[in-house]
């Protein structure tokens, strides 16, 4: 019988409109958070175009130096004239000119740009080393090598090869963080809708009496873990494509410099990947029961919102705490929001995702939202099993305390 | 086929008792007529009979056992609520439902097409329900209760909302169910169409039954009879007048004279009065019917 309800759930479920409207935006919204660094660079670069103009000894060694940074468009040995608005559209709508020459002090460069906010540190930053050449007589190249400090960084867990490796895994974590947010809140809001509308209807009565309300509803979780993983998949593969299209922010450009693969960046460990799927699972299981134990006490769908607002507030909590997690996955307030039932599946596998949590501190997390799942579900079951057949006034609190002491 | 026995159920919810006492009987292949006013504890009670509820005390049996998970899925149910899923399609709705009820597919879709092409819903097979009228709502919710060919179908108040038309497919569709053994219990204030279809009653009215068996046996526990004379002249009058425990009515045509009468009352002895005083063209003694008894056994005006 949980078949029966769960296929016909599954099916109305990815067929409605929610539903994909949901998931195409999810991945929209991920191919946008991918590659919107790679747009905004582009129209950066766009405006960062400059004309070089100086003796070749000066400006070739910029070239390159300035290149990370900058698009050099042109290069000139001299200037005629002061430049102005006029000659940065004839040079290729350039956004300015840096005119390099030999001071007092060493190198000297004057900057005519139509936005000269643009030409503040990076720039500085990046003329260091001719500036050094110039000062000591080394060449640039040895300039450079000299100012490079090799740095090996360790973590201690055992974990990550490098820091670039650690960065990497922190872009896949605030994804994957993400889209499990998206994921338990999408479905479990899916399954307060549909309990509403079988509530309203009063299809409830029918169901019940064909059904048991915990089967009812357990089939109704599983369909929305099933909807909800298929999603998740959906979203994982935009993800990958689009960052290993677009070289966005879930794989560092440390990453990419030390020549990491943006697939292999996003290639999970098993070991995550289960801990992802079982944080979800615990996840969907805790805010389902709630959601369909609020569906099942309102008489009209314009009700939805009202009883859901106090739900929601959780999941907002857990992904505040994960996003703190990401930068501080070892603070005491993380470690111990990871172990909170309903902060706990967002919290913990974000900590997973990237850093070396203790074994025994996801046990624990897992038990301890798993064995909520279960407090929760026969709770909520209580809650929704009688809030089926309750119509009329919506109940007091009273009541549904004491439906739960019942 | 079984035989559904209600023994002194009970249900009370928080301080209001919905069902204070109730038993009946319902044989196998049988219609019985499920009555009272709003508020009786109908709906509670054959919530109770499909476990939709558990009975605070009493029992209900199904063949002698416990009405259980097994036996409810060959029970059918069509509520007073009406519950369909709004896009779902007709065709897969009453399929569905007979899924609910281990109906296996193909059966499920043969059988919704044979019940869409009964009830007349053929132009709407392919159609969301939301777009249906509530008439051929309600007929797609008889389809969903019966798919399975229910052992006990079970409808509160099956006629609500519908037209003449419409309430007659749907009397079709419940003498072929009859026909075919099903053990029907109606819920329904169309007096005479529960009383064409019913072989046995039970008036239920505070939570407790008031009055049960076949409309035979109701009328024979009934203490009065009508009698109804013409022409409405005083030598007839003073006859009846005269007739121990015989009160006088308010006449249907106005031509008439009528006088309730104990039921033992002998009628032949009194027509026989009435000819020896006057001329009477017209005696007749009129049965209580259903609604009669019903209004009289709830003690409620129509």
């Amino acid at each position: 019988m949980i078949g029966v309800v769960f296929s016909a759930e599954f099916l109305r479920r990815v067929t409605s409109r929610t539903y994909i409207i949901g998931t195409v935006i999810g991945a929209l919204g991920i191919v946008a958070l991918a590659l919107l660094p790679r747009l905004f660079a582009g129209f950066g670069g766009g405006s960062d175009t400059i004309v070089l103009v100086g003796d070749p000894a000066l400006t070739t060694p910029a070239r390159t130096l300035l290149g990370s940074d900058y698009r050099v468009v042109a290069t000139l040995p001299r200037l005629d004239a002061t430049p102005n608005a006029a000659f940065l559209d004839a040079h290729r709508r350039a956004q300015a000119v840096v005119v390099l020459g030999r001071g007092t002090g060493g190198l000297r460069a004057s900057v005519y740009a139509r936005d000269p906010s643009l030409f503040r540190t990076a720039f500085r930053r990046d003329l260091a080393p001719l500036q050094l050449s110039l000062a000591t007589g080394l060449s640039v190249a040895q300039v450079r090598q000299r100012t490079a400090v090799p740095v090996d960084v360790h973590d201690v867990g055992g974990r990550f090869a490098s820091a670039s490796s650690a960065e990497a895994a922190k872009g896949v974590g605030y994804l994957l963080s993400f889209l499990l947010y998206l994921a338990i809140l999408l479905n479990a809001q899916s399954i307060l809708a549909s309990v509403a509308e079988e509530k309203t209807s009063r299809i409830a009565e029918l169901l019940v009496a064909t059904i048991a309300p915990v089967q009812l509803l357990t089939a109704k979780i599983l369909a929305a873990a099933a909807t909800g993983l298929i999603q998740l998949a959906i979203w994982l593969v935009a993800g990958i494509v689009a960052n290993s299209a677009g070289g966005g922010i879930f794989s560092d450009a440390a990453a990419q410099a030390s020549n990491v693969p943006a697939l292999d960046a996003l290639a999970l460990p098993q070991g995550e990947v289960i801990a992802f799927i079982a944080f979800f699972a615990a996840g969907l299981v805790q805010y389902g029961v709630l959601f369909a134990a609020a569906g099942s006490l309102i008489n009209r769908t314009e009700d939805i919102g009202s009883v859901q607002g106090p739900l929601v507030l959780p999941i907002v909590l857990g992904f505040f705490f994960a996003q703190m997690g990401l930068q501080y996955p070892n603070a005491t307030n993380t470690v111990v929001a990871s172990q909170i039932p309903l902060l706990g599946p967002f919290v913990m596998f974000t900590r997973i995702a990237v850093s070396s949590v203790p074994a025994w501190q996801i046990v624990l997390s897992l038990a301890i939202n798993v064995g909520a799942a279960v407090l929760l579900a026969f709770l909520a079951g209580k809650v929704y099993r009688v809030g089926l057949l309750l119509y009329g006034r919506p109940p007091s609190l009273r009541q549904v305390v004491a439906t739960l002491r019942a | 086929m079984g035989t559904l026995v209600l023994s002194h159920v009970a249900r009370s919810f928080g301080d209001v008792v919905a069902v204070r006492d109730i038993s009946f009987t319902v044989p196998p292949g049988t219609t019985f007529g499920l009555l009272g006013p709003n508020g009786a504890g109908k709906t509670t009670t054959m919530r109770m009979i499909l476990g939709i509820l558990v009975p605070d005390h009493g029992s209900v049996t199904w063949d002698g056992a416990p009405v259980d998970g097994r036996v409810r899925a060959r029970f059918g149910y069509l509520p007073e609520e009406r519950g369909l899923y709004g896009k779902l399609k007709v065709r897969d709705q009453i399929a569905y439902f007979g899924r609910l009820h281990g109906v296996r597919a193909p059966l499920d879709a043969r059988r919704a097409d044979a019940w869409i092409e009964r009830l007349g819903l053929e132009a709407y097979a392919n159609r969301p329900c939301a777009e249906l009228s509530k008439g051929n709502q309600q007929k797609v919710q008889i389809a969903c209760a019966a798919l399975h060919e229910p052992a006990l179908l079970i409808l509160d108040e099956p006629f609500s909302g519908l037209d003449p038309a419409n309430a007659e497919v749907l009397l079709d569709a419940l003498r072929a169910l009859q026909a075919a053994g099903t053990t029907l219990i109606l819920s329904s204030h169309q007096m005479w169409q529960i009383e064409d279809l019913c072989e046995s009653f039970c008036v239920i009215a505070g939570g407790a039954v008031r009055a049960a068996g076949t409309l035979a046996e109701l009328r024979a526990a009934w203490p009065t009879r009508v009698i109804e004379v013409e022409p409405a002249d005083d030598a007839l009058r003073a006859v009846l007048d005269a007739t121990p425990g015989a009160t006088r009515v308010v006449s249907t045509n106005g031509r008439e004279l009528a006088y309730e009468v104990p039921a033992e009352l002998d009628p032949a002895a009194l027509l026989r009065r009435l000819v020896d005083a006057g001329a009477p063209s017209r005696f007749t003694r009129v049965e209580p019917s259903l609604h009669d008894i019903y209004l009289r056994v709830t003690g409620s005006a129509a």
